[in-house]
């Protein structure tokens, strides 16, 4: 309803409704008008027969600006510069709206709505909508409640990129210069609980242990979400997608990936980039040629473990699916150091595929190439944040298009049929055979052989439910934390007695290499380093990501008070367990990784490479 | 001279409680409340609504709520896109800043009545704006009241709306 004042109403209501000049022989012939504008309404008097044109140099007068600046709007409709203010009935005390058009003209949407279908649910969190003009990803629906602005947008029609990709580095800068978003980004556990806590992530975690082990790597985390937060890295990103997508040819120079714009880009990076870029050239100088992903393709069937038949991958398809992936890149998989440095065929194939594809977890191909060997594996809908943070720990995987996905995760689904939740160590306990085939996969003869004879008797010894009843009682965690204690005091000062306790040891997430079974080993018992790095800080971190969980619950918050020694003892024993035999080291790296295992393994890895 | 061009506005009312206001408003609140309103404001193929974020847009039912619970008509205006964009763009800088949201008096609501008045002359339905005043006049809302105060509402899915260029 209008803005009617008493005044009016009165008018009105003395049998003149409709005859406005009725109402100027009762009231005077001059009108009393509010003009609202943004912020602020000021009272106007002026005469019935005002025009508009008058009207608006009286206000361009009054708000100091141009008189084609002002636009009148009246009840929804605009007031031409011909219009008097009686003609379009406007009465005492009305409002008439004014907006004061900017100099240069306003900025277009972000998002130019006929650009897009109206009510897709991948819109959700589009706000780099310019992003990903070259995206296919087909159907890829981001679901992160994440409040980040980064998701790249699927299904942008490849037409309208023009608009969108002038608007939208604008928008995206301002969205990411929002302090509050830097904030959000920048504040890992956050994020990491945001995206734990998603439903979705939630089952991608179940059926893959490996997400959790990225999640639980603060410094991948943290380097993806400052990714995310600079937007030159997005759009090279944005660069390489076209290029990459347009790969007709095996690329054995990778596109360049503009890495100047990363900060603090590690050696990590360009050693397993090199390394990356040996085994692709490797791999490709066998048998196959021509396309870079026939020569994945056909690769991956022989290197399957399973022994049932699997029907030939469609290759044809798969190819034209590939190059349609969202191609956020190499640059978040390598980044994690613990990458690609593998000389395992099937690795190389895997990480081969990095090159036009996305990332998902090594776990995750495992599963599915276990399961289904045709099935290329992938992140789902690789909701670009979970692209962003599902950066292979330790490997760099596959990405394919959601119905393949479907497929795999159906599958994947029925092999792994029990509900997992929380920890990896969950997931290989229910399924023994699952995590016997996983180390089968990765070709660790003898670490494959030790897990295979613990199994059964770890299997025995726990109970999956006992577990995790006696991890949620402090006082037993505590006590399990003194048994470790124990241990390791006992490693260090008799360690001929390892062996009686062995179990024992390995129940609680000691791995004993079976050829030395005393906490220092050298590392030259890892003779194939590439090989042997990622089986060993994968198989450790899961318990020593159990037993951090078992530290934390039973720790009191003084830990910073105590020796560094004291406090970070259960990542020793960790460290020890898996073959870093310096003590003085590893407390180090521990110390300067503040209690990060996986990061301090990191850097004593790069220390022992040099 | 041809006629202008009318376009359509319609309001999208959201229930944030999803229907457990109306379940539980008697026994919490000691009154029947339909739901706990929050609106946005179609036009020009684009959904506007006012957070903690402040202005934003998205495509039509894009937030994270999803589609609407309904849908108001609240009649057609001759304002162009552009001409809304300005407005809403010094509105986003005067009136309607993210710092300057609050629950029950300066909310998603109050910026759908505003933004309607605007395009159309008409408000919004008075069963939405009312709505905080009813929840503060039981005793529940009173006693909550400095906690729901503290509440930012931003429906995930939009994009800000905004002036980068800093112009005047």
């Amino acid at each position: 309803m209008p803005h009617v004042s008493a005044r009016t109403l009165r008018m009105a209501q003395s049998g003149c409704p409709t005859n406005l000049s009725a109402d100027k022989t009762i009231s005077s012939s001059v009108t009393r008008v509010i003009v609202k504008t943004p912020g602020k309404q000021q009272d106007f008097t002026v005469a019935d027969d005002t025009s508009m044109r008058q009207f608006k140099e009286k206000l361009s007068a009054h708000f100091d600006c141009q008189m084609d600046q002002l636009v009148l709007v009246f009840m929804g409709r605009l007031l031409r510069d011909h219009d008097t203010l009686r003609q379009r009935g406007i009465l005492d005390g009305h409002t008439i709206h004014l907006v004061i058009k900017s100099k240069h003209g306003s900025q277009p949407l972000a998002h130019s709505s006929q650009n897009l279908p109206i009510n897709e649910p991948c819109h959700w969190n589009g706000s780099t909508k310019g992003n990903s003009s070259e995206v296919h990803q087909p159907a890829g629906i981001n679901q992160a409640p994440v409040e980040s602005p980064l998701f790249v947008e699927p299904e942008m029609p490849k037409v309208n990129t023009q608009n969108l990709e002038a608007g939208s580095p604008g928008h995206m800068a301002q969205m990411l210069d929002n302090p509050s978003i830097q904030q959000l980004l920048s504040n890992t556990d956050l994020m990491r609980q945001f995206i734990s806590e998603h439903p979705e992530m939630q089952q991608l975690m179940q059926q893959n242990p490996e997400v959790s082990h990225i999640l639980d790597n603060s410094e991948i985390l943290w380097q993806t979400l400052e990714l995310a937060r600079n937007i030159a890295i997005i759009q090279e990103i944005m660069q390489i997608q076209q290029t990459a997508q347009n790969l007709e040819h095996p690329q054995n120079s990778q596109p360049p990936l503009g890495l100047e714009t990363i900060p603090g880009r590690d050696n990590a990076l360009g050693q397993s980039y090199a390394d990356f870029n040996d085994q692709m050239t490797n791999n490709l100088q066998d048998t196959f040629g021509g396309n870079i992903f026939t020569a994945l393709l056909s690769g991956q069937v022989p290197e399957q473990v399973q022994s049932s038949p699997s029907p030939p991958p469609p290759s044809q398809e798969r190819r034209d699916q590939l190059p349609q992936l969202p191609t956020t890149r190499v640059i978040y998989t390598s980044s994690c150091g613990l990458s690609a440095a593998n000389a395992t065929p099937s690795r190389v194939n895997h990480t081969a595929r990095v090159s036009a594809a996305t990332i998902s977890t090594k776990g995750r191909s495992h599963t599915c190439a276990i399961q289904q060997p045709v099935g290329v594996p992938a992140l789902p809908s690789i909701e670009p944040t979970q692209q962003h943070q599902a950066e292979g720990k330790d490997d760099i995987s596959l990405s394919k298009s959601d119905q393949r996905l479907e497929d795999d995760l159906q599958l994947s689904d029925e092999q792994t049929s029990s509900q997992i939740t929380g920890s990896m160590t969950q997931l290989l306990m229910n399924n023994p055979c699952l995590a016997a085939q996983m180390m089968l996969f990765m070709s660790m003869p003898q670490l494959s052989e030790q897990w295979r004879q613990q199994m059964p008797t770890f299997l025995l010894q726990t109970q999956l439910s006992d577990l995790l009843l006696s991890l949620a009682n402090p006082k037993a965690s505590q006590a399990i934390l003194q048994i470790e204690r124990g241990l390791q005091l006992l490693a260090t000062e008799a360690p001929a007695l390892l062996p009686w306790v062995a179990p024992y040891l390995w129940g609680l997430g000691w791995l004993p290499d079976p050829s030395c079974s005393y906490p220092d080993m050298t590392p030259s018992s890892w003779d194939v380093p590439d090989t042997a790095d990622p089986k060993g800080p994968e198989g450790c971190h899961k318990s020593g990501a159990v037993l951090q969980r078992l530290h934390s619950l039973a720790e009191e918050p003084s830990q910073s008070l105590q020796a560094p020694e004291i406090c970070f003892s259960k990542q020793m024993e960790s460290l020890q367990a898996m073959g870093f035999g310096n003590h003085h080291a590893n407390l180090q790296a521990l110390i300067d990784t503040k209690g990060d295992t996986s990061a301090a393994i990191r850097k004593l890895k790069r220390s022992q490479r040099f | 001279m041809e006629p202008p061009n009318l376009y359509p506005v319609k309001l999208y009312v959201y229930d944030l409680s999803k229907g457990l206001a109306r379940r539980l408003s008697p026994i919490m609140l000691g009154k029947q409340l339909e739901g706990i309103w929050h609106t946005s404001i179609v036009v020009h193929k684009d959904e506007f609504f006012f957070g903690s974020g402040g202005i934003s847009s998205c495509p039509p039912g894009g937030t994270l709520l999803g589609p609407p619970d309904s849908v108001v008509d609240v009649g057609s205006t001759e304002v162009t896109e552009e001409i809304f964009l300005e407005y809403l763009s010094s509105l986003g800088e005067s009136l309607f800043r993210g710092e300057a949201y609050n629950l029950f008096e300066h909310n998603c609501n109050t910026f759908s009545n505003e933004v309607a008045q605007f395009l159309t002359g008409r408000k919004i339905p008075s069963y939405i704006t009312d709505l905080p005043s009813e929840v503060l006049s039981t005793p529940f809302g009173q006693a909550l009241r400095p906690l729901l105060d503290s509440i930012q509402i931003q429906p995930p899915g939009g994009n800000t709306v905004g002036r980068p260029n800093g112009q005047s």
